[in-house]
């Protein structure tokens, strides 16, 4: 039975149930006339059954789905030849591959070796096997559990206290998926970097100042495929977020002030859309904008000024990711510059002080560690910016201080890392990860820092 | 107090007045200029979005365009049947020019129409059968480089090595014009096709369709559990340890770098849970992970905004917790809720870097027929294209981009619009 | 009846003195559309203290604001009449906020020290202004306006820690001391003790007595009490009218307008 089909077929059962629950509860104390005899409303001892009915069902369901590609596989690959199995990973999951695509009919039968058609055959009478054995559990799991609580039923029964607590656990539920996203987060690229720093030692990764993965530069190198040395990388994402970074706090910050302290309500509801704007933007636009004007036009400015400007120069992404983040540390900044109390403005303004001394030295001076906070969010936004420098910045490691030349970043790298096609276990993907780590830990403390110092900030005035 | 006293004081009140006015000039200079630079940076945010816009709409607005050729085609029943449509073509422009011999020369006659005009003369054959043995004037489309050069977007008047369009070519162009035999019309095919290798046959159909199946799912996946989660913690959770862990990840999810999303679909829902590479449903997955913060946050501050006064009202009544969340504060939450998703919808739309790591960046030119096919996206597709080195996807890319912005526009304009309709005042 | 509010709207008593500092005529104020008060004439004396008082929303706060340009910062206030300060239109176009606001300081409701240390909230008003050449002489400043504000002996030794670690009575003093530092003609006090305890209270009427010598003082009160002890002469406003002025002990022992009396009596406020 296919998974859409069980579903429906779930969702009918426990519409019976329903009827079922709710009609027991009401034949119980003698028809709708004397439904006050029971404990809560009949609706719920009906709700009580279909849960029962359809949830552990589902989790069966959900189960099978998860696990059914994993399982398949290992039973094949039991199957198959002793020397088929004891191929290394990678081509091992070259054959695999060849197998599922034969089942799934994307190759003809005749192009293929006997052993995987033979695993696949097994594979498809597996799979059936599997799906009518995974079909009849559901189904039998539904059944139990609707009958089950059906016969629970009792006047005194409180179905609703029942139903309700079901459902808080729902939510629970739910509002733990935030919690498993970040353990999924540190698993995922914790496990491959550990794998990573098997082959490449730590010492290597953080201190190196050579990387080239496409290629071994010695006969000796680990897994003979190149240098993952990353310090070049940390430099040259530092180098392009701090552009960035001279771009936007700055703008950010004035802009905000403006607007805040100075404009006309007419000029603000004009000009703080326009602003918003840049942060709607996505930012494979930004990218293609810096790819296809901003650093053109660096470069012809840089010939008329004779200096060497790399097609690809740190400057021309770091321009463009500050004019991202604008919008960024503006609206951040303004929040905290209307938080700052009017009558801190009124003492300065009460002592004869003009309306930038009062904003240099009291307003900023009070709304610091909120702007601090927010700038510290937008550093960690740059660094883990993707799509600009992917388009706009280099993809040689050079380790250079000069703006105008080409570096590549942390993102860059995992990106040409991981797009195309790649075996899953060879240094290359796995150094992808653990530049993922590296990454998520430097944004991470950087969020933690930024949230509290904000957070405090903002408790101070409210 | 003393009378020397109060002579200090009037003279250093004197003392003051000097000073103050003799500090004015420099203080309003220095406020001026304070206040310059505030413009000053709001005029360049204001410049950027303007530059921006400038360049893409330049760019782009002429994708709407294409140019065609109008032949004389004889359907040839021998090759109709044999499926040569491409000779049909090449035979039609040797009619217009018959001077022309030569392999080369010849080469660079059929280099005028798209490779694609054969695929269109079978689609029309395939639906008007009866055109088998007549001959009929067609509209063709033109390659890219012809497209290019009538767009005004190659220099006609450059030397000939560093065109693209040689001077015969040229030279026919002008004949054909001449002729009346090209015309520009709109160009239906950049919204019913895939993508192609080609630029001037290649689409946005396919890369909408994903676009639209990836949101599908993260709405259908992100919306029910963010709401859920809001409610659990505005109103159910407890204040103990585990719900602050669960608002620490939310907060700090909801500026964790997009990539690394990407990274956790790559492991967790490809290599551990088999979802298949670059299908909508493992897009949508990722994607859902990264709507969640914002549209949980979104999500708790509409329902912190219902006055406690109505669940007082509700509570008194005999409601149950539940009850009264189900039957009064998710009602007058929803309007919230729903901006709050349609801007997470948004933001999910234009995002590209955690769908490369999910494989969403392979060429594929079938519009994707479900949430489990192959599929690439609208913001993947401009980056695609934006990589590919015939000077005619500059057009493209740009073009896509202007349906991408249009639609970010709507989705942020039904969000104010939801606000301001059902805002209320409490 | 509109006699009777015509002659409700006669201020009763003297408002004119001697050689006065500041000189209020028909005096208006309204924000946006709604009037706060109406042709107010005043004239305040040198070295005097002035208490305004009346019920909350009687303009009195309005007024004061007035006499220092705050209300500029207020968007859609609109102030017509004459204000003069020795002589000087405030409202000139010549005259100088900033000028002006260093001859007449204020204080405000909520004490409301800056962030910064003790010291610092002091110097604001002398480094901004420039009044002193060196550290030195910053340093003398700031310790007579401390001295002057009754301060300096409980924060001498903690003169780096933030302003705002102070208790309620200490921060409005040192508010005062912030004031003064800038050494101010008039000094404006907006219901300076209402967010303070009795003893803080007692403690900065003491100071007010004192000021007096070397500066005026225009302090707008809710506390009756309060105008009765500090002041010299006392203005009644109500609902954006001054009702009637005088030596304080006149009108608080014979109100001459039957508003005055009502108010005065408990009748309301």
């Amino acid at each position: 039975m296919q998974t859409s089909t069980l579903i429906l077929v779930l969702l009918a059962l426990s519409a019976v149930a329903y009827q079922l629950g709710r009609g027991r509860a009401l034949q119980l104390v003698g028809g709708p006339r004397r439904r006050r005899d029971l404990h809560s409303l009949p609706a719920y001892y009906g709700l009580l059954t279909a849960v029962w009915c359809g949830l552990p069902a589902l989790v069966v369901v959900a189960g099978w789905q998860l696990l059914d590609d994993r399982i398949l596989t290992a039973l094949v690959v039991d199957e198959m030849p002793a020397g088929t199995r004891a191929l290394p990973p990678g081509e091992l999951s070259l054959v695999l591959n060849d197998v599922r695509n034969l089942v799934a009919g994307n190759v003809a039968a005749e192009s293929v070796t006997p052993a995987v058609a033979a695993a696949a055959q097994r594979w498809r009478r597996l799979d059936a096997l599997g799906h009518l054995g995974a079909s009849g559990l559901t189904l039998a799991v539904a059944l139990a559990g609707g009958w089950l609580a059906w016969r629970r039923i009792t006047p005194r029964l409180p179905a609703r206290n029942h139903v309700e607590r079901i459902a808080e656990r729902v939510l629970l539920g739910c509002s733990l998926i935030a919690i498993l996203t970040t353990i999924g987060i540190v698993l995922s690229v914790l496990w491959e970097s550990i794998q990573f720093f098997r082959l490449v030692p730590v010492s290597e990764f953080v201190f190196g100042t050579q990387w080239s993965p496409q290629l071994a530069i010695r006969a000796d190198q680990v897994g003979s495929s190149g240098a993952f040395g990353a310090v070049p990388l940390f430099a040259g994402t530092l180098l392009i977020s701090a552009i960035a970074m001279l771009i936007a706090v700055p703008v950010g910050l004035f802009a905000a002030i403006y607007l805040a302290e100075y404009a006309s309500r007419r000029f603000r509801t004009l000009a703080k859309p326009v602003l918003e704007v840049l942060a709607g933007i996505p930012t494979v636009v930004y990218g293609f904008f810096a790819a296809l004007t901003v650093a053109p036009l660096l470069r012809l400015t840089g010939e008329r000024l004779g200096l060497e400007v790399a097609a690809e120069s740190a400057l021309a992404a770091g321009l463009v990711m500050g004019i991202m983040i604008i919008p960024f540390v503006s609206s951040l900044a303004d929040d905290m510059i209307t938080a700052v109390p009017q009558s801190l403005r009124d003492g300065s303004y009460g002592l004869g002080a003009t309306r930038s001394e009062t904003i240099r030295r009291v307003v900023l001076r009070a709304a610091l560690p909120g702007i601090v906070g927010g700038v510290l969010l937008a550093i960690s936004r740059a660094v883990g910016e993707t799509m600009i420098v992917v388009m706009a910045a280099g993809l040689s490691a050079n380790l250079t201080a000069n703006p105008l030349e080409a570096v590549t970043t942390v993102t860059v790298q995992i990106v040409t890392l991981l797009v195309g096609d790649q075996e899953f276990d060879s240094p290359k993907t796995l150094a992808a990860f653990a530049l993922g780590l590296v990454l998520f830990l430097v944004t991470l403390a950087l969020n933690i820092v930024a949230l509290q110092v904000v957070r405090r900030y903002r408790e101070q005035y409210e | 107090m003393n009378r020397p006293e109060l002579q200090t004081v009037a003279a250093s009140q004197q003392r003051v007045r000097e000073r103050v006015g003799r500090s004015l000039r420099r203080r309003y200079r220095a406020e001026r200029r304070f206040r310059a630079c505030g413009l000053g940076a709001v005029l360049a945010g204001v410049l950027a979005v303007g530059g921006l816009f400038v360049s893409i709409v330049s760019t782009g607005y002429s994708v709407f365009w294409q140019t065609r050729i109008t032949l004389d085609i004889q359907f040839v029943p021998e090759a109709v049947r044999a499926g040569d449509f491409t000779a049909l073509v090449r035979a039609a422009l040797r009619q217009q020019f018959p001077e022309v011999e030569g392999r080369q020369d010849l080469r660079q006659l059929y280099g005028l129409i798209s490779d694609g005009a054969g695929y269109e003369l079978r689609d029309r054959v395939a639906a008007e059968p009866g055109l088998s043995g007549t001959t009929a004037a067609i509209a063709l489309l033109a390659a890219d480089d012809v497209d290019q050069l009538r767009k005004g977007r190659s220099d006609r008047h450059a030397p000939e090595a560093e065109r693209i369009i040689s001077d015969r070519q040229l030279a026919w162009l002008d004949e054909l014009d001449r002729r009346q035999r090209i015309h520009r019309q709109f160009n239906r095919e950049f919204f019913t096709a895939g993508d192609s290798r080609e630029p001037e046959q290649a689409g946005i159909r396919g890369a909408l369709v994903g676009s639209f199946l990836t949101l599908l799912v993260t709405l259908l996946l992100s919306f029910p559990i963010g709401v859920a989660a809001a409610v659990y913690l505005e109103e159910f959770a407890p204040r103990n340890r585990l719900t602050d862990l669960i608002e620490v990840n939310i907060n700090n999810l909801a500026a964790v770098p997009s990539i690394v999303f990407g990274l956790l679909g790559l492991a967790v829902f490809i290599q551990f849970f088999g979802v298949p590479r670059s299908a909508p449903l493992a897009g949508g997955l990722v994607l859902t992970l990264m709507t969640l913060p914002t549209i949980i946050i979104a999500s708790r501050a509409a329902i912190r905004a219902v006055p406690p006064s109505i669940r007082e009202a509700a509570l008194g009544m005999g409601a149950s917790p539940l009850q009264m969340v189900a039957h009064h504060v998710l009602p007058l939450a929803l309007p919230g809720m729903l901006t709050g998703a349609i801007i997470g919808m948004a933001r999910a739309l234009g995002e590209s870097a955690p769908l490369l790591m999910i494989g969403m960046v392979a060429f594929i030119a079938d519009v994707p027929a479900g949430a489990l096919s192959p599929a690439t996206v609208l913001p993947v597709q401009v980056f695609l294209w934006a990589d590919s080195p015939e000077p005619a996807f500059l057009e493209r890319t740009s073009g896509a981009i202007i349906v991408l912005l249009v639609f970010l526009l709507l989705m942020n304009a039904a969000a104010v619009i939801l606000r301001q309709k059902f805002e209320r005042r409490w | 009846m509109d006699l009777e509010r015509q002659q409700q709207r006669q201020t009763v008593g003297d408002i004119t003195v001697p050689d006065p500092v500041i000189c209020c005529r028909g005096v208006n104020v309204r924000y946006g559309d709604k009037p706060a008060i109406r042709d107010v004439s005043l004239d305040i004396a040198h070295h005097e203290v002035i208490a305004m008082i009346g019920p909350s929303g009687c303009g009195k706060s309005t007024l004061l604001r007035c006499l220092n340009r705050l209300n500029d910062t207020i968007p859609g206030a609109v102030v017509t009449g004459t204000i003069t300060l020795d002589g000087q239109d405030i409202y000139d176009r010549q005259q100088d906020v900033v000028q002006l606001r260093a001859r007449v300081g204020m204080v405000f409701q909520k004490p409301n020290p800056f962030p910064k240390s003790v010291y610092e909230n002091v110097a604001y008003g002398p480094r901004i202004h420039g009044l002193a050449a060196g550290r030195a002489e910053l340093d003398e400043i700031v310790q007579t306006s401390l001295q002057r504000a009754g301060l300096w002996d409980e924060v001498k030794d903690r003169l780096n820690q933030p302003g705002t670690a102070l208790s309620g009575g200490q921060q409005q003093r040192l508010c005062i001391a912030r004031t003064i530092a800038v050494s101010p003609e008039v000094i404006l006090m907006d219901e300076p003790c209402s967010a303070l305890d009795p003893i803080a209270t007692a403690r900065i009427e003491d100071l007010i007595d004192e000021l007096r010598q070397n500066f005026t003082i225009c302090i707008v009160t809710h506390s009756m009490q309060q105008a009765a002890r500090v002041s010299q002469r006392t203005a009644y406003f109500h609902l954006g009218d001054l009702i009637e002025v005088g030596p304080t002990e006149r009108i608080f022992t014979n109100p001459r307008h039957r508003l005055t009396e009502d108010y005065l009596t408990g009748r309301f406020g």
